[in-house]
């Protein structure tokens, strides 16, 4: 499989010295979608700019389809990768919505006709048909969000760069959302997606780098969210399906496959009950109170340092 | 969050908001100037005139220009004040004819602002400013317009923020110094919040390929009748003047 962006030790510091970015390397294939998560400051949005040559290093750290990203070819590689940033009053700037998803397809140079045709797809697949007259300022947040993908979508990028999609979301835009960015996998688009929303993580990306200035890990979604003690070092939670079976697990339950999402959670009780001849058993045993106080501590300590910040 | 918009009445028909915006801008800009160029009292009246049919005609209701006007003559009273009295020899006189300059004044104001709602009242931000883009005004100049126009309802919305953040914490606002130097530090707050957000918004521009022009598709097209209501604005907007040159003559 081809390599979509191959990223090799790439380091960044602000001009003021913030040292933002050490060492980071990563590979996306063709067609994955990819979460890159860690806490605030880790430099995830940062790291994010780097694909698209908004920031640059000039170093040749960063691949797109193999190639480098140089001046010469910043335009290509703008074609190809799409950015849809945190917040959706940066991305929507031109008076109405079509205007807005017009930009990028008429900056490409293409014909009226052609625009009109990109507009209009990209506006259905975020369900925001019919709002192309609509001034931003009269948009809810969770169309705001949904028509800043379009203003990406009609550019028609292989990959999709997406910084923080779900936040401040409701709880059905979010889940809107995350069904578009499957959908948008599905359609065959290489997604990496930066998020501190550990609950969407298991939905929309089946590979996980865990960035603290450098990757501190990486590993397929599963393999990630087993490894608590590392999550918590750097002050990230764990989806709750996830705790919960923490929980469980304190109670005697053991099982092999972790479930991430409340959907695994109930074909993996349901199979757990009926090779088990009807029942789960669940007991306290010896050490049930001490690990059950363990885990406790654990997440206090974890939202206690959260809201302390 | 309500905002005071321009073009809140967009959407009603009448024979100026099926004008083509371009012939609407140039026309009506050209009668405002007009009208700003006058120097007697009559024919200024007689541009006022031309505003109100211009305005009455776009349907734009009377209560919602009334309310922008306030502000222009709160701007003009003082003249009535200044201009009658003049000093002759460190001797205040009262002039009667400076009633009549404070007068002419604020009709000329009145009639340029009320011109103004017609002229961009009628349409949507969006044409008004593809419009501007295709009379050739130099394109950074647009841009400026245009993303003044966006952000200043992020602008409006994040002062919201700030003084209903103030607000929540008891701040109230008095005539002292405590009140200034806090009002102070919430600007300065907007002010670099707008910086950093300039810097975002122009990444954003950059990653859907920005390089410096902005370009817009539009569907304007010059009808007959778009000449023919140039031909009558324009006509107005000579016309004043035509008649101050013949005024003018018979008076020599
Ligand atoms: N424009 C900037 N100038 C200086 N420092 C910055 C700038 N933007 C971000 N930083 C700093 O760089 C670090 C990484 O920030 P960022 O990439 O925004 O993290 P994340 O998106 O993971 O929250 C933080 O310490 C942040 O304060
Ligand atoms: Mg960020």
């Amino acid at each position: 499989m081809r390599k979509a962006i191959s990223v090799s030790d790439l380091n960044y510091k602000y001009p003021d010295g913030t040292l933002a970015l050490k060492d980071v390397s990563m590979d996306i294939f063709e067609g994955e979608s990819v979460a890159l998560i860690g806490p605030n400051g880790a430099g995830k949005s940062t790291f994010l700019l780097h694909l698209n040559g908004v920031l640059k290093e000039g170093d040749g750290a960063v691949k797109i389809f193999g190639n480098e990203i140089h001046d010469r070819n910043i335009h290509e590689i703008r074609r190809k990768v799409g950015i849809v940033f945190q917040d959706p009053d940066d991305q929507l700037f031109m008076p109405t919505v079509f205007d807005d998803v017009a930009f990028g397809p008429i900056n490409l140079g293409l014909g009226k006709d052609e625009v009109e045709r990109r507009v209009k797809v990209a506006l259905e697949k975020v369900g925001l048909s019919g709002y192309e007259d609509r001034s931003p300022h009269h948009l809810s947040f969770g169309e705001k969000k949904r028509a800043s993908f379009a203003t990406v979508l009609s550019m028609e990028p292989d990959i999709l760069v997406l910084d923080e999609p779900t936040s401040n979301l409701d709880p059905k835009s979010r889940s809107e959302l995350i069904n578009t960015i499957k959908e948008l996998n599905d359609d065959g688009k290489t997604i990496i997606t930066a998020t501190h929303d550990l609950n969407a993580v298991p939905d929309i990306a089946g590979r996980v780098y865990v960035l603290d200035k450098t990757i501190v890990a990486q590993g397929t979604t599963r393999e990630v969210f087993e490894d608590l003690d590392l999550l918590r070092k750097i002050n990230l939670d764990v989806p709750e399906v996830v705790r919960l079976f923490e929980v469980l697990r304190c109670f005697g339950y053991d099982y092999e496959n972790l479930p991430l999402s409340i959907e695994e959670a109930i074909s993996h009780l349901t199979q757990a009950i009926e090779s088990e001849g009807g029942h789960i058993h669940l007991h306290i045993h010896e050490h049930t109170h001490e690990r059950l106080s363990r885990t406790k501590e654990w997440h206090n300590h974890h939202t206690v340092k959260k809201s302390g910040k | 969050m309500e905002y005071i918009e321009i073009d809140e009445y967009h959407h009603l028909m009448s024979p100026i908001h099926q004008w083509d915006p371009r012939a609407k801008i140039v026309s009506i800009l050209t009668l405002i100037f007009s009208v700003v160029l006058l120097y007697d009292l009559e024919l200024a009246a007689l541009g006022l005139i031309f505003a109100v049919i211009l305005l009455l005609i776009s349907k734009i209701p009377l209560k919602f220009v009334m309310w922008h006007l306030r502000w222009v003559v709160l701007f003009i009273l003082p003249f009535f004040l200044i201009m009658p009295f003049a000093v002759l020899e460190g001797d205040i006189t009262v002039n009667p004819e400076g009633f009549e300059y404070a007068f002419l004044i604020l009709i000329k104001a009145i009639s340029a602002v009320i011109l103004i709602f017609p002229m961009i009242g009628t349409m949507r931000f969006n044409s008004t400013a593809k419009a501007l883009e295709r009379l050739k005004i130099p394109n950074k100049i647009v841009q400026m317009i245009i993303f003044t126009y966006r952000y200043i309802f992020v602008f409006i919305d994040e002062f919201s923020d700030i003084s209903r953040s103030l607000d929540s914490r008891g701040f109230r606002r008095r005539t002292n110094m405590h009140t200034i130097r806090t009002l102070g530090k919430a600007i300065g707050m907007l002010f670099v919040k707008s910086y950093e957000r300039s810097e975002r918004v122009y990444n954003a521009m950059c990653s859907r390929g920005y390089t410096g022009n902005l370009k817009t598709f539009d569907k304007f097209e010059m009808m007959r009748n778009d000449w023919v209501k140039m031909f009558i604005v324009m006509g107005m907007a000579i016309g004043l003047h035509l008649l101050h040159f013949i005024y003018f003559m018979e008076m020599i």
